[in-house]
């Protein structure tokens, strides 16, 4: 289709530019402008060059929190992505229970962050929980779910799998629902065991479905900060101090504005590169099909 | 008419007050608050909660630089420097009637800091606290044990009041933050900054204490580390207690109404113990009116804060919350009314004052106590990694640190 005039599409891209240019692009200028200073909003800014950038790196806190929060992503990713799969091969069948657990278990997805983690908060209380007191009745040792530094993070991590299993398990689903019966059927005629009916039709057929839910999943996890808001503030020692929350910690407890807007830079830019990577994968792939 | 009904302040000049606690010390506040606006018809107070300290200055800051400030706030103390450098608080040293307020030195801000009776004045005391230890009565009673007076003392009962067996019990607890660290500092023999301004983080004294959590936790097991940060971490102080499952715990005297009133047992106060010396710092927040507030608002603001010094507010304030009276005349008068002979636990900060340290008038201290010390005080403790190293590199990254 051809448009009346060849300015047509620009005017109705207008309202999608401006809004994006006044939220996105100009905050991102701006931070990328005022990371080259040492500024706390109330005192006058300072040029300093790249100076911020040069501590973050040298005191270690930009490699602390990407570590930090690779950590907790593949975890989530990979928790949550594998747990939704399983549900899906597990309740992708008719009647009203299957639907009824289905429901269930996207439940939680549609709970506010916030008080998904007060009820976890409380679930996992050393001394008074459900969780410890049932590792305890196994006779388990006492575990300190979110004071333990080691032990923190991955807390967090089955924390954020429980809520999200639920958004991976229906576009999961959706996608074996996709899965033409035919080939199934097909498959098991020529003698495939369900194993090899799933390795060899389903799952190649899901792979669509599988990119989408690991991407979003993966920039969902990437952006993880109610949870430790709530939970552990960052801590303990920092084990949870992950990319958003450092910066949340830099611009409103240090009263840094300039290191904050330095990692908001380099957050973008780690963002940018795994959409690209994630971008030219499926690229290649598509151009392969063709 | 429906507006007029629902809009009590019409008419009259308004200040906004930006206040960071829930709770009952909320509720304490906003009583007082009524009591001001029902109380003449010149000025309205309207008080709006904001989080905890920390969220609240976020929001101040965030506020300030949006033109969007309220009238006045309170503040913790270790940001005052900051701010009064920045330029955006109120100086009041002009205002009428604050010679009459006749404030307790140690919690303004003559003493409060270093030299803070040289610098203008900014702040003006509000909820002003020091920590101190609060016992499960009942079971010291049963155990035949006295609080503790020194740090021997407390590691001996804090062992004989831990029970490993269902219910367990730990016999300490604290939170992992820097306030308690600067007690413990303090009462090894030194201080954060030096006389001469230099930042020490007490030296051998920093280690020392740092070292005592150490083996509280680590060693001997009778003290448990709460976990998360900030007020998280004070909040699970108090519930531990109040569940038993800490028989004694250091917190502020903020909460000392707060544990009476919720503990099913009797809660016993008494005096941070020893080591080389006594001391504890004092904490809470200062009233600061700001800068650029338009001059009528700031006028209220003030007729507020002579109301809030007047005895009749000082001691409300305090004997429902646990603060510390801020004026003299309060206190002598809650003694002369025998008001401390009947609540013995509401005397133990104001008598903690004469040993009271006042903090350096620093502009960067909050940021060293956030950035540099409050990490390794949790990584020495949680991780236990060497309490000498942790203090030298504090000390390093300090130096750097702008």
């Amino acid at each position: 289709m051809r448009p009346r005039h060849p300015r047509d599409p620009y005017w109705m891209m207008l309202p999608t530019a401006a809004l994006l240019a006044v939220f996105f692009f100009y905050p991102l200028l701006f931070a990328a402008y005022t990371s080259l200073f040492r500024w706390d909003l109330l005192t006058d800014p300072v040029f300093v060059g790249l100076a911020n950038y040069r501590v973050l790196l040298e005191s270690g806190e930009l490699g602390h929190a990407f570590l930090t929060t690779l950590s907790f992503s593949v975890v989530v990713v990979a928790g949550s992505m594998s747990l939704g799969l399983v549900l899906a091969l597990a309740l992708n069948r008719p009647g009203k229970f299957p639907a009824f657990v289905r429901g269930a278990i996207f439940s939680a997805y549609v709970v506010s962050w916030v008080s998904v983690a007060l009820l976890w908060l409380w679930v996992l209380d050393p001394s008074a929980g459900v969780a410890s007191n049932a590792v305890r009745a196994l006779g388990g040792p006492a575990v300190d779910w979110l004071g333990d530094p080691d032990i923190a993070l991955y807390t967090l991590a089955f924390v954020t799998i429980w809520k999200i299993a639920g958004y991976s398990m229906v576009l999961f689903t959706a996608g074996l629902q996709d899965v033409p019966k035919s080939l199934i059927e097909a498959a098991a005629l020529d003698g495939a065991s369900s194993l090899e009916r799933f390795k060899n039709v389903t799952w190649p057929l899901l792979r669509p479905t599988t990119a989408f839910v690991g991407t979003t999943s993966l920039i969902l996890s990437f952006q993880v900060f109610d949870v430790v808001r709530v939970m552990t503030q960052g801590g303990p020692v920092r084990s949870t101090t992950v990319f958003v929350y450092a910066i949340y910690e830099q611009v409103f407890m240090n009263l840094r504005v300039g290191r904050a807007s330095a990692e908001v830079v380099v957050f973008f830019l780690l963002l940018l590169g795994l959409t690209l990577l994630q971008l030219s994968t499926w690229r290649g792939k598509a151009k392969a099909r063709a | 008419m429906g507006c007029e009904a629902s809009d009590p302040g019409r008419g009259r000049s308004r200040a906004s007050l930006w206040f960071t606690y829930g709770g009952r010390n909320r509720e304490v506040l906003e009583k007082l608050v009524a009591r001001f606006n029902t109380s003449q018809s010149e000025h309205y107070i309207e008080a709006v909660y904001q989080g905890d300290y920390y969220e609240g200055l976020a929001k101040l800051r965030t506020a300030i630089f949006a033109k969007a400030a309220p009238t006045f706030s309170h503040v913790v103390g270790e940001v005052i420097p900051y701010l009064a450098r920045a330029g955006v608080l109120e100086p009041m040293d002009d205002y009428p009637g604050y010679d009459d307020f006749d404030l307790v030195p140690e919690l303004g801000q003559e003493k409060s800091w270093v030299g803070g009776d040289a610098q203008p004045l900014v702040a003006l005391p509000f909820n002003r606290s020091t920590p101190i230890a609060y016992f499960n009565g009942d079971l010291l009673q049963r155990e035949g044990i006295s609080p503790p007076r020194t740090w021997d003392e407390l590691r001996a009962v804090a062992r004989r009041l831990t029970r490993s067996t269902p219910p367990a019990r730990f016999g300490f607890g604290c939170p992992i933050s820097w306030w308690f660290w600067v007690a413990l500092v303090g009462q090894a023999g030194g201080q954060v900054v030096e006389a001469d301004g230099r930042l020490s983080l007490g030296g051998a004294a920093g280690v020392e204490a740092l070292r005592f959590w150490q083996t509280l936790v680590r060693e001997d097991r009778t003290m448990r580390p709460p976990p998360g940060r900030d007020y998280n971490a004070w909040e699970q102080t108090n519930q531990d207690f109040l569940a038993g499952r800490t028989a004694m715990i250091w917190t502020s005297t903020a909460f000392l109404k707060y544990l009476e009133d919720n503990a099913p047992f009797r809660v016993l106060a008494a005096p941070l113990p020893a080591h080389r010396r006594h001391a504890v710092p004092t904490g809470g927040t200062h009233w600061v009116i700001l800068k650029d507030a338009p001059p009528e608002q700031k006028a209220s603001a003030w007729a507020f804060l002579r109301f809030m010094h007047e005895d009749e507010q000082a001691i409300f304030w305090a004997t429902s919350t646990g603060y510390m009276p801020v004026t003299r005349r309060a206190i002598r008068w809650l003694e002369r009314e025998g008001y401390y002979a009947k609540h013995p636990n509401d005397r133990v900060a104001v008598d903690q004052l004469s040993v009271a340290q006042p903090w350096p008038w620093s502009t960067d201290l909050f940021r060293i106590d956030r950035e540099i010390v409050q990490p390794r005080l949790e990584a020495a403790v949680l991780s236990g990694s060497d309490a000498q190293t942790l203090m030298d590199q504090a000390r390093v990254e300090a130096a750097r640190s702008e």
